[in-house]
């Protein structure tokens, strides 16, 4: 879209106006993904890092973290699939449902969380979900060795309970500008509240979904801490694979061949999910993406 | 902990419980002080040494008011910590590692802005080779008393006849088993992972860190715990992976998991078994009769420390003999200084934790050089992680 604003306009305001954009874009993304793509077909130095030379061993390397990206892969559409189940009744009440005096204190509510840092957050779960949280109330009323932590089910918590306010704000604006008297003259006409629900606000609502999902899925993609805090190192996703390749085994290049392959994937999937939406009536509405 | 000390101001179990009331807030800092003689000890230590205290004034100029630290988890007195700043104007901002990789991995990144960090003695050898860390100037640390330190554990400070580290503590990695539900009494790496892939299946903790995750599988096979050889290396993967399944976690962060009864066993270094041994007698540290790790931790001044004198200041600091002892108290490892062993209660001094006797240590190896820079381990951590 910038592309396009650039060749039809050749006004000095609008140079001005997109270079601190492209200059962003060139140096903290451009050139950085160059920079990856060279130590991707590089050369391990012995004492770790990058070490020059050209190969394909890491792109032919990449099935030793196969169970990674098949972690990643299915977490990530899972987990968004669950915010947007959680999400979207919360936001539906919060649009439509609640009294106006209440409305700006608990939006407020749903962005607290944001103050204190995801890390001290997830950490804290640890304790819930640990022995002597949930599951020591779990013997109480007779089920006594639940497991919860370090298990997939609990990285699906942690994935939820950090993603819930990205999901929940797009959907919320979307429902929010909703125009009323759509709903009323379905009810006029004798729709069922459910039909109404189905035919108007849920399709009206789309762009929010879209968004929303777009949001949670491309954050997860790489996501690591919820899964080695959560998961104890057990539940890997690409995001941990990464993370030990830079931080322990110091394999800048099989890294960033990982990296690229990251890319590469999220760009297809991204692409395609936005065809799909972009193609469907019902996501006519551009503004949001 | 025996109960031998009862000629110190305070037993060590005493110290403990008055500790843990501190830190929870229901005594004050003065009492807590004043009760365990530690106020005592390190106001007597700054009149007996005023060297060590330079004036507040003269810290912010030459001092600075920043160290920035990189040590291990639950290895340091906050109080002897807390101390140094009171006196130096110099806050300190510690951040905690899980592994020696990972420390080189932001070293050899750059940039870190590390003043003072606490390197393991098989990485020594590769910072001086790749130019990471600055030969110590002695003359500026006089609290360091070569001569008290045994050269077993010093040695690794010196490289090519320079001297580039000083020595904090050693200790040994073995594991803690949990006995009140592991009934088995393991006693080498060999029962550890029959344990953990049979009657202890899911409550097992490996460390997130190749040097003993990857040690440990290789003893149990009957191999070295230096072993760079490929052959016994894919051995001890298979091992590894082999286990995943039976695991609790594959993590450094080991104490949250045995204290909450989640994890029955886990990789252990003796320091953290004997703070999980104080607090819950069921835990028992074991040093594997098939081998294992013996280690000593150094301090370090990163190549491109911004803050110098800081640094030396900091150190010198925390190889006063008193300042190790009350370290030693609180953390459980070993000083390897002979002055500060001699301050401590003889129920430290005589701790099995803190003091195996020489012949279970037989089979214990000192980390290699080569095991930190090997490619295969690396590699073989990375696809047990990510399997």
């Amino acid at each position: 879209m910038t592309m396009r604003g650039v060749s039809k306009s050749n006004s000095w305001l609008t140079v001005v106006l997109l270079a601190p954009t492209t200059l962003w874009f060139l140096f903290m993304l451009i050139l950085p993904l160059i920079v990856i793509l060279v130590f991707s077909f590089g050369e391990r130095a012995a004492v770790g890092g990058y070490g020059g030379g050209f190969t394909f061993e890491h792109y032919l390397n990449l099935p030793a973290r196969l169970k990674a990206f098949q972690n990643t892969m299915t977490f990530a559409p899972v987990g968004t699939l669950l915010c947007l189940l959680v999400a979207y009744p919360l936001a539906y009440y919060l649009a439509l449902k609640v009294d106006s005096r209440y409305k700006l204190l608990l939006l407020v509510l749903v962005i607290v969380p944001f103050w204190t840092s995801l890390l001290i957050r997830t950490y804290a779960w640890i304790f819930i979900l640990g022995g002597r949280g949930i599951p020591s109330l779990l013997e109480l009323i007779g089920f006594e060795g639940v497991r919860l932590i370090n298990t997939p089910g609990a990285v699906l918590v942690g994935i939820v309970y950090g993603y819930l306010p990205l999901m929940v704000f797009p959907i919320f604006v979307s429902l929010e500008k909703l125009d009323k008297t759509l709903l009323e003259a379905s009810n006029d006409l004798g729709g069922s509240p459910f039909k109404t629900f189905m035919q108007i606000t849920l399709p009206l609502s789309m762009p929010g979904m879209a968004t929303g999902c777009m949001l949670v899925f491309i954050l997860l993609m790489g996501e690591f801490l919820i899964p080695a805090f959560l998961g104890g190192g057990k539940v890997f996703f690409i995001g941990n694979a990464l993370v030990d390749l830079f931080l322990q085994s110091r394999n800048w290049p099989f890294g960033s061949a990982v990296s690229i392959t990251l890319v590469v994937i999220m760009l297809v999937t991204v692409s395609f999910y936005m065809r799909m939406t972009l193609r469907s009536k019902t996501g006519r509405d551009e503004s949001l993406m | 902990m025996s109960k031998s000390d009862e000629n110190k101001p305070i037993s060590a179990k005493n110290f403990m419980k008055e500790f843990r009331r501190y830190q929870k807030g229901s005594v004050t800092r003065r009492h807590f002080l004043g009760v365990t003689g530690l106020g005592t000890a390190v106001a007597v230590m700054g009149t007996a040494m005023p060297s060590l205290w330079p004036g507040k004034a003269q810290a912010a100029s030459d001092l600075g008011d920043r160290l920035i630290f990189s040590t291990w988890p639950n290895y340091h007195n906050q109080a002897v910590l807390d101390r140094f700043t009171e006196k130096t104007g110099v806050n300190l901002q510690v951040n905690a590692f899980g592994s020696n990789e990972e420390m080189l991995a932001k070293l050899q990144a750059g940039g870190t802005g590390w003043d003072v960090f606490v390197p393991t003695n098989y990485t020594i050898s590769n910072y001086v080779a790749l130019d990471l860390i600055q030969e110590l100037d002695l003359s500026r640390l006089p609290n360091y008393d070569a001569s008290a330190n045994n050269p077993k554990f010093a040695g690794p400070a010196t490289v090519n006849g320079k001297v580039y580290c000083v020595p904090k503590n050693w200790g040994t990695t073995g594991f803690i088993v949990n006995t009140k539900k592991i009934k088995s009494g393991p006693k080498s790496w060999k029962d550890f992972f029959d344990v953990t892939m049979g009657a202890g299946s899911g409550h097992t903790i490996l460390h997130d860190y190749q040097l003993t995750t990857i040690g440990g599988a290789l003893c149990a096979l009957g191999y070295s715990f230096n072993s760079i050889d490929a052959k016994e290396l894919g051995e001890a993967e298979a091992l590894l992976i082999k286990s995943k399944p039976h695991l609790f976690a594959i993590t450094s962060d080991y104490q949250p998991g045995m204290r909450s009864g989640d994890a029955w066993m886990s990789i252990c270094w003796n320091g953290d078994g004997t703070q999980l041994n104080n607090d819950l007698p069921e835990m028992e540290y074991v040093i594997a009769t098939d081998g294992g790790e013996i280690w000593t931790d150094f301090y370090a001044i990163p190549k491109d420390a911004p803050h110098l004198n800081a640094a030396y200041a900091f150190i010198n600091y925390m190889q006063d003999p008193t300042v190790q002892a009350l370290e030693a108290w609180i953390h459980g490892y070993a000083p390897t200084d002979s002055r500060a062993i001699a301050l401590q209660p003889d129920s430290l001094g005589s701790d099995p934790i803190l003091h195996p006797a020489e012949n279970l240590m037989n089979g214990l190896e000192f980390g290699a050089a080569q095991t930190l820079t090997d490619p295969i381990r690396a590699e073989v951590m990375a696809r047990f992680k990510s399997a």
